[in-house]
Parts: C-alpha cells; sequence; structure tokens
C-alpha cells in the first residue's frame, strides 16, 4: 500500500499520476460538477484508486460524496473533467464503462411483487450473464448475504436492512470489477453491517476494486485501504489512515470534563504526544478523562476547521 | 441479440412484477372500454340498432383501450418505476434506455392482444357485423400503440411528480379518445375543435381498425400518419429518457 499524495492542506490535495495504467483501476481528473442553481458540488477532484483497493469517501451530508459517486457511475455528466475506469472514458462510453461496475445507489427502489430470488436471477440477466451462470450468482449472493430463509418471498414483505441488503446483492452479481457503493450501510443494524463489510472484503479478495461513501467514520477506518476526506464539494485529503493521520501535527486526544462542574460540555484537546497528555492530566488534576489516538473524525476537524455532524458518527458497530 | 435479450428481460421483470395483480390488470384493459361500448349502444338509442354505429362503438372501444393501456397504464408503470427508484436499478446496468423502452411496450402490447381479442369476441357475440382482415387489424394495433406509447414515455420522462404524471396520463388517454371521432362521427365534433380533432392519433386509429374489421384494407394514409406519429413519439421519448443527467 503506497500512498500518492504528496500534500494535505484544506483546500487542496496535489498529486501527481505515478502509477502504470494498467495497475489503476479509475483515475479521476479536475472533477467538477456544477448544477444549473449555480451549486458548485464538486470543485476539482482529482485521485487515482489501484486494482484490487478499497477507497472510502467520508465526508458529512451535503459534502458532494454522492454527487462524486453519480459521476463516476455516469449517472451524472460532469461540467468538467474525466473520470477512467479500467482505461474506459467514462464521460464518452457511460455504457462500455458500466460494464465492468457493479453499483448500489444510494436510493433505490425494488419491485415489491418480486421474489428475492427472481430480483437476482433477472438482473443477472440483463448483466449478461447466461441462464445456467445467472442461476448459480443467484443462489451464491443469496447465500452471501444471508438471505436463504427469503429466498421465495416477496420483497414487499422484507425489511428496510434486508432491502439494502438485496440492493447490495445486485451490485456483486457477475463478480464486477469494480464495485461502486453509496453509503452501503446506511440504516442497517451493526451485525449487518458487519455482514456487508465481510462481503465487501470478500469481493477485494476475488479482484475486486471497490469505493463506496459513507459517513461512518468507523466504518472507513475499519474497511478501507486508503480514505479520500470530502468538503464542500473538495478533495481535501486522500491516503492511507496512518498517512492522514500523521499529517496531524498533534494526534492525540484528551477528552474531559471540568471536574467542577459535572454538567460541562466535554471539553477536547490535542497533543504532539502522550507525554503532551499524561503531563496536562498531571497539571489540570482531571481525574475523569478518556485519551486515545486522534481518528479520521480529528482529521476531518483539523482539516476542514469543521467538527464533523455528530448525529453522523453513530458507532459502525 | 443483447437487446433483444435485455428486451424480453425488462419484459419478464414487469410481467412477474404485475402477474399477481390480473384482477386489475383486465379490468384496466377491458372491463371499461366493454362497458362503454355497451354505453354508447345505450344513449345512441334507435341509431343504435344501424350497423355502422355498432361497428363504430365496437371499434371505438378497441382504441380506447389501446389508449387506456398504452398511455395511462404504461404511463402509470414508467412514472411508478422513476418516482420509487427502480429505473435507478436499471440505470445501474450496461442496459440502453431505448431497451428498457422496449421492454415496457412488449408488455403494453401483449396487455393490448388480451383486451383487443376479448373485445372482437364480445363483438362478435353481441351480433356485431366483423369479419377482421387480421395481419392489417394487427398493423394498426401496432403502430397505434407505438404512437401512444410514444406519448406515455414523454410524460413519464418529463413529469415533474408522481401526481402530476398520473394526472398528464390519465387526461391524454380518456382525451385523446372523447375529443376525436372515435364513438361518433366527425360531425358532430363542434366545428372549432374538428379540424384538431381530426388530427390526433386516435382518429386514424379508430377510422383504420373500422375498416379493417369489416375486412377493408383502403387504409393507406391512416397507416402512414399513424407510422410517422410513432417515428414522431417515440424518438421525442427516446431522447428524454436518458439514464445520465446533466
Amino acid at each position: 500500500m503506497t500512498a500518492t499524495v504528496e500534500s494535505l492542506s484544506p483546500n487542496t490535495v496535489q498529486r501527481r499520476s505515478a502509477l502504470p495504467t494498467s495497475e489503476v483501476a479509475v483515475r479521476i481528473c479536475d472533477l467538477v460538477k456544477t448544477y444549473g442553481d449555480g451549486t458548485e458540488a464538486n470543485r476539482g477532484i482529482s485521485l487515482e484508486v489501484r486494482r484490487g483497493e478499497i477507497v472510502a469517501v467520508v465526508g458529512p451530508n451535503g459534502a458532494g460524496k454522492t454527487t462524486f459517486l453519480r459521476q463516476l457511475t455516469t449517472e451524472l455528466r460532469p461540467t468538467r473533467g474525466s473520470v477512467t475506469v479500467f482505461a474506459v472514458d467514462a464521460v464518452a462510453e457511460p455504457g462500455r464503462a458500466k460494464r465492468s461496475m457493479g453499483i448500489t445507489p444510494q436510493e433505490a427502489g425494488l419491485f415489491e411483487r418480486l421474489t428475492v430470488r427472481e430480483h437476482f436471477e433477472l438482473f443477472a440477466r440483463l448483466k449478461r450473464l447466461s441462464r445456467k451462470e445467472s442461476l448459480v450468482a443467484a443462489q451464491q449472493v443469496i447465500q452471501d448475504l444471508g438471505l436463504g430463509p427469503e429466498t421465495n418471498k416477496k420483497v414487499g414483505a422484507l425489511s428496510g436492512g434486508q432491502r439494502r441488503r438485496i440492493l447490495i446483492g445486485l451490485s456483486l452479481l457477475g463478480r464486477p470489477p469494480l464495485l461502486v457503493l453509496d453509503e452501503p450501510t446506511t440504516g442497517l443494524d451493526p451485525s449487518s453491517r458487519r455482514d456487508v463489510w465481510r462481503l465487501i472484503r470478500r469481493a477485494v479478495d476475488q479482484g475486486s476494486t471497490v469505493i463506496l461513501s459513507t459517513h461512518y467514520m468507523e466504518e472507513a477506518e475499519r474497511l478501507s485501504d486508503r480514505i479520500g476526506v470530502i468538503a464542500k464539494g473538495k478533495l481535501i485529503a486522500f491516503g492511507t489512515l496512518d498517512e492522514l493521520l500523521s499529517n496531524l501535527e498533534r494526534s492525540y486526544r484528551l477528552s474531559y470534563r471540568n471536574p467542577t462542574d459535572k454538567l460541562s460540555e466535554t471539553q477536547v484537546l490535542y497533543f504532539a504526544s502522550f507525554a503532551e497528555v499524561r503531563h496536562h492530566i498531571h497539571r489540570a488534576l482531571l481525574t475523569e478523562y478518556s485519551t486515545g489516538r486522534a481518528s479520521l473524525e480529528d482529521v476531518f476537524f483539523e482539516l476542514s476547521g469543521e467538527p464533523f455532524d455528530k448525529d453522523e458518527t453513530e458507532a459502525a458497530g | 441479440m443483447t437487446r433483444v435479450m435485455d428486451i424480453i428481460c425488462v419484459f419478464r421483470i414487469q410481467l412477474a412484477g404485475t402477474r399477481r395483480e390480473v384482477g386489475p390488470f383486465l379490468l384496466a384493459a377491458f372491463v371499461f372500454p366493454a362497458a362503454m361500448y355497451l354505453f354508447a349502444n345505450g344513449i345512441a338509442g334507435v341509431e343504435a340498432a344501424s350497423e355502422a354505429s355498432r361497428l363504430r362503438f365496437l371499434a371505438g372501444s378497441i382504441v380506447f383501450s389501446l389508449s387506456l393501456t398504452s398511455i395511462s397504464w404504461l404511463g402509470y408503470l414508467l412514472l411508478e418505476n422513476r418516482f420509487t427508484g427502480r429505473l435507478k436499478l436499471f440505470a445501474t446496468l450496461p442496459l440502453a434506455p431505448s431497451s428498457y423502452i422496449f421492454g415496457v411496450l412488449l408488455f403494453a402490447i401483449a396487455q393490448a392482444g388480451v383486451s383487443t381479442t376479448t373485445l372482437l369476441l364480445i363483438g362478435r357475440a353481441l351480433g356485431v357485423p366483423i369479419s377482421p382482415n387480421f395481419p392489417l387489424l394487427i398493423l394498426v394495433i401496432l403502430l397505434t400503440i407505438l404512437c401512444l406509447c410514444g406519448l406515455g414515455v414523454v410524460i413519464a420522462a418529463r413529469a415533474r411528480s408522481f401526481s402530476q404524471g398520473s394526472l398528464l396520463t390519465d387526461t391524454l388517454g380518456a382525451g385523446l379518445i372523447f375529443l376525436a371521432p372515435v364513438y361518433y362521427t366527425p360531425a358532430a365534433i363542434p366545428p372549432v375543435i374538428r379540424v384538431f380533432a381530426q388530427l390526433l392519433p386516435t382518429t386514424f386509429a379508430a377510422r383504420a381498425v373500422r375498416i379493417t374489421l369489416t375486412g377493408g384494407h383502403a387504409i393507406g394514409t391512416d397507416l402512414l400518419v399513424l407510422s410517422l406519429m410513432a417515428l414522431g413519439t417515440l424518438a421525442l421519448g427516446f431522447r428524454l429518457m436518458r439514464w445520465r443527467e446533466d
């Protein structure tokens, strides 16, 4: 795993392409999306994703993650910039580019009156699998998703989490070389979320490359090889978790409450070393506190100057 | 070949999605037009005794059925797919939008086949004098469906909301029947709208169906106009129904 980030700054990530084309799954250059009302949803995003890695794109709601993924999956035409998927120009040849993708949109509807099996078999056929291959692929995905008991149930009778798993399963059909998953685990309980992580890992073991968006920081930290942080339409950081953390000048975190005021809000301080943390604890006579390495959430705060929405950082299980 | 497989697959998905709704399916495609046939006979009174009138009412009911199937019902289906996010599922696939439209259209054709056959049987049972020129009748029905489906696709692609879209498809589906000389003669239409009414696709469809029901074949102009209209509306529908947004 090698980083291609040259420098990190709050506004820009400058980088160069150091990889031969054969190793690149996705290459995105200077991607800009400006909507008709003038909203700049993506402002010059550039990154490369290597074959076989998992890249998570994180950021708060409205940061531009979904716009970014929609352009990657050819659903949205970029205002400017290029997207290349396995050496195919996805802007000029969306149909050809999509042949190598399995896509889970953030919101998509299923057919209420079709059974789970019918969904997988019919959509496998639309992914150009033969009849026999479709049957096998459907069976395999149903098993992998743990939907065996629901195989012949109509989708209308399933829970929201089960439907979400079906959407993910549809993208896995035919083992596409690139999986693009827009917030795949949103709405899932912790156990189902871990199942999905296992599925994603397995897909990578079988040769797939994965790009996913999430607003669960823990998911990005635990699942991905590299992480792209998007804020206000810009990619403000891109690299492995260690690389992102190492760019923090003060990567140790101390959280505490004022010992004389139990109702006070939690204070958070950052330090360059653990020794500094201990020194502060002794000096301030803190009795109730917690310490640890800084997290992705702290990286986001450091780079964007804004706290990541608390509601969006709920434990990913 | 791949495209044909895609179309068949979309058709199968639509079929599987509605197979448990056979009742409403038939109600929409058959019961309403059949009731309209009886209703037209009823209010026509003495005139209904004439063979020409009964033939007009039967042809009108067939075209009404096609209109309901192609605009109202198909439009509803497309709107439902669009506004419930199902269209997004298709958009994630290496599937051409035209294959999706033809798959849904194939479904509409199957539905129209069932309803037309049933109406013909009812007409014959009620003593309407018909001796259909089947090859030409089938051609007229296909062209009518293509033309009206194109309108349904245009509405479904452009509607801003499900309710707006379904209101438009319902209005157009019924309006194209009751504004055109389908159940009555052109002379019965107020002069102000007569020219407009005679340019509607349902006017050409009703005339062609009427002629082919009696074994006639002098429908060259009607076929030509329906073909051009079908080309126009479908071309517009294909242009508007795209997977990629700007």
